[in-house]
């Protein structure tokens, strides 16, 4: 890497490091983060209870059809008007009432106190979750498993060559580099765009070129703010990681784990997408950003091209055919679509080793050309101080 | 080995359709200093941007030390106090100062900027905001980046802009400093008893076309001995003719 490139890395990630701003923007989300999952965490721990085990719940459940075993506890022998005096006395949480035709109607009454609006309501469940203990009660040990499910059942999926074929596996490394690199725009766009910006507004661009060439001061502005973005994705995903470890005994969270599968051709293409397409996005944000002379301008301008890079998740669906249309085999090689459309198609294993590598030499060159372009450009523009109109018609 | 550090040669550039400088040619000669004159729009800041790499001819060429500038490969340091004043607002004066030492290949630039802010009496503002220093302070900062290394050729456009008559003299005393180092100085000015005091020769545009070139004493005889002061007042107003 040339001297002054470096010097000017160093420069900018210093500057930033240095800035509360960065920090704050920086830790954010993974407050957000670490905050929607202590709620979520919290809440889990009210509404996953198994309302049937639970000793806080009263019930009484009036069973005039005898569904029930008889001394089955919660079933009273009185009424219905009963049943109901004993929810307004609060004697009992929720009441059943099970009529004498229910095995015709298949209909039950379920009465309790309304606690707002119970759309989430899972207090219905306890009838059948009863009943269903009950019957199983009745039953032979192979008839319990039938009724009550309660076995596991080990997935094989084979793909076309019989091969046994672990799709989510594949899928979640690819789809992790992809929210990864969507994180990257989200947290460090901004930045790219301003930053060449910062050099017009602050009037500095003609002193900083005079002891510097404009394609160092380019390339060494993209690097460091890379770099500073794998550091505010760091923060972001390590957090995530730390989590993910705390939690790795959780069955859903052992499930994904034990189905990663790690293909290293695969990861390290995705690696190599990511920082391919990392780059061509600071380089259109940068390019963007030595065209115009205020960061309202550039602000304005980005907007086509980031709504340009994410089209591909409007058309999800379309990425998981093992056929590509004409769609699809457009996003996946028009470099702004390029991106996120190699991600899917890499996430979802409808894209084929040879496509994958030709789509990412595509977004190389793609980023090497926005580079050039923003080179250029700002060489051009590093002294339009003013604000650029837009004229449509030629000034004769 | 060529006597000149900066060669003008035919040249002309212009922008959407207007001409801004008509085939304009001189010398800057090394160690000289070089005043270049003219009313506001004349085309002086072009011609030195043009000099810098930032705009291309649209004829001929502008030659620093035989070749077209390029901050990198040069082989003579430039130092350009440009127009347009800036530095990074939100950055602390002693980090903007040893970024562009580093940047200009100064060996301790730290060291070098200290003794610079204590000689131009900022030594107290040293890590505070370039945004919390006042315009004149600020220009203090821009011309000790300028001067950094040395440099053969200093382009100043208006250096005393915003200056009070204390700051101008301890400008003028660096500028001199600088001079007696060897280095070639171009004095982009409205102030003609400066450009009288200081400069060996000098050039008038005026809407891109020179309309005095020489030494002062040179300019002076062809208007009839008038001052540089009346000489300005009668080639703007239009009495040149």
């Amino acid at each position: 890497m040339n001297n002054h490139t470096f010097k000017v890395m160093k420069f900018e990630i210093m500057r930033q490091l240095k800035k509360p701003a960065f920090w704050a923007a920086t830790l954010l989300l993974p407050l957000l983060i670490g905050g929607i999952y202590l709620i979520s965490f919290l809440s889990s721990q009210n509404v996953n209870k198994d309302p049937t085990l639970s000793e806080d719940i009263k019930i009484a459940i009036t069973d005039e059809a005898g569904v029930f075993s008889e001394n089955t506890p919660f079933v009273i022998k009185g009424d219905k008007e009963q049943g109901i005096e004993m929810i307004k006395n609060g004697e009992v949480k929720l009441y059943y009432y099970i009529p004498k035709d229910f095995a015709e109607t298949k209909k039950a009454e379920f009465y309790h106190v309304s606690e707002g609006l119970d759309l989430f309501n899972n207090d219905n469940k306890i009838l059948k979750s009863l009943l269903l203990n009950d019957a199983s009660t009745k039953v032979s040990d192979l008839d319990r498993l039938a009724l009550t499910g309660n076995f596991e059942i080990t997935d094989y999926k084979l793909d076309k060559n019989g091969e046994n074929e672990n799709a989510l596996g594949k899928a979640i490394i690819p789809f992790a580099i992809g929210i990864i690199f969507f994180l990257f725009i989200a947290l460090c766009g901004n930045r790219f765009l301003l930053n060449v910006v910062e050099e017009k507004e602050n009037r500095i661009s003609e002193m900083i070129l005079t002891s510097i060439s404009a394609k160092h001061l380019i390339v060494g502005k993209i690097f460091a703010l890379m770099v500073l973005g794998i550091i505010q994705i760091l923060v972001v995903v390590i957090p995530i990681l730390i989590l993910i470890f705390i939690n790795r005994d959780q069955p859903f969270i052992s499930n994904i784990l034990s189905q990663i599968e790690v293909d290293g051709l695969s990861i390290t293409l995705g690696i190599i997408l990511f920082v391919v397409s990392s780059i061509f996005y600071a380089g259109t944000c940068t390019f963007v950003g030595s065209l115009t002379s205020t960061a309202k301008d550039a602000s304005s301008f980005i907007g086509p091209a980031i709504i340009m890079m994410v089209i591909p998740l409007y058309f999800m669906q379309m990425f998981m055919m093992s056929d590509p249309n004409f769609a699809v085999q457009f996003m996946t090689y028009f470099p702004f679509t390029a991106p996120i459309a190699l991600m899917l198609r890499s996430g979802f294993g409808t894209i084929s080793t040879p496509e994958y590598i030709i789509g990412i030499i595509v977004v190389a060159v793609s980023a090497v050309i926005m580079i050039r372009l923003a080179v250029r450009t700002f060489q051009k523009n590093a002294i339009n101080f003013g604000s650029p109109r837009l004229r449509l018609r030629r000034k004769r | 080995m060529s006597s000149n550090i900066v060669e003008v040669k035919n040249f002309q550039i212009g922008f959407n359709d207007k001409i801004i400088i008509k085939d304009l040619s001189f010398e800057v000669r090394k160690g000289e200093i070089f005043g270049l004159l003219g009313s506001n729009g004349s085309g002086k800041t072009t011609t030195m941007r043009t000099l810098l790499g930032f705009y291309q001819p649209t004829k001929g060429e502008i030659l620093v030390d035989g070749k077209k500038y390029n901050p990198e490969d040069a082989e003579v340091t430039v130092g350009y106090l440009p127009e347009e004043r800036g530095l990074y607002r939100k950055e602390n004066v002693i980090d903007t100062m040893v970024y562009f030492g580093e940047l200009k290949g100064l060996k301790n630039p730290r060291e070098w900027s200290e003794k610079y802010l204590k000689r131009v009496g900022l030594e107290d503002k040293l890590n505070e905001r370039v945004e919390k220093l006042s315009g004149g302070q600020q220009q203090k900062i821009q011309l000790g980046i300028t001067i950094m290394c040395n440099p053969k050729l200093l382009i100043l456009d208006e250096p005393t802009k915003g200056f009070d008559p204390i700051n101008r003299h301890l400008l003028m005393d660096i500028i001199e400093e600088h001079h007696q180092k060897g280095a070639a100085i171009i004095m982009i000015t409205h102030y003609m008893d400066e450009v009288e005091r200081l400069c060996d020769r000098a050039l008038l545009l005026k809407d891109g076309v020179a309309k005095a070139y020489g030494t002062i004493p040179e300019i002076k005889k062809k208007f009839h001995g008038k001052s540089l002061d009346q000489i300005f007042v009668d080639v703007y107003g239009g009495r040149d003719e």
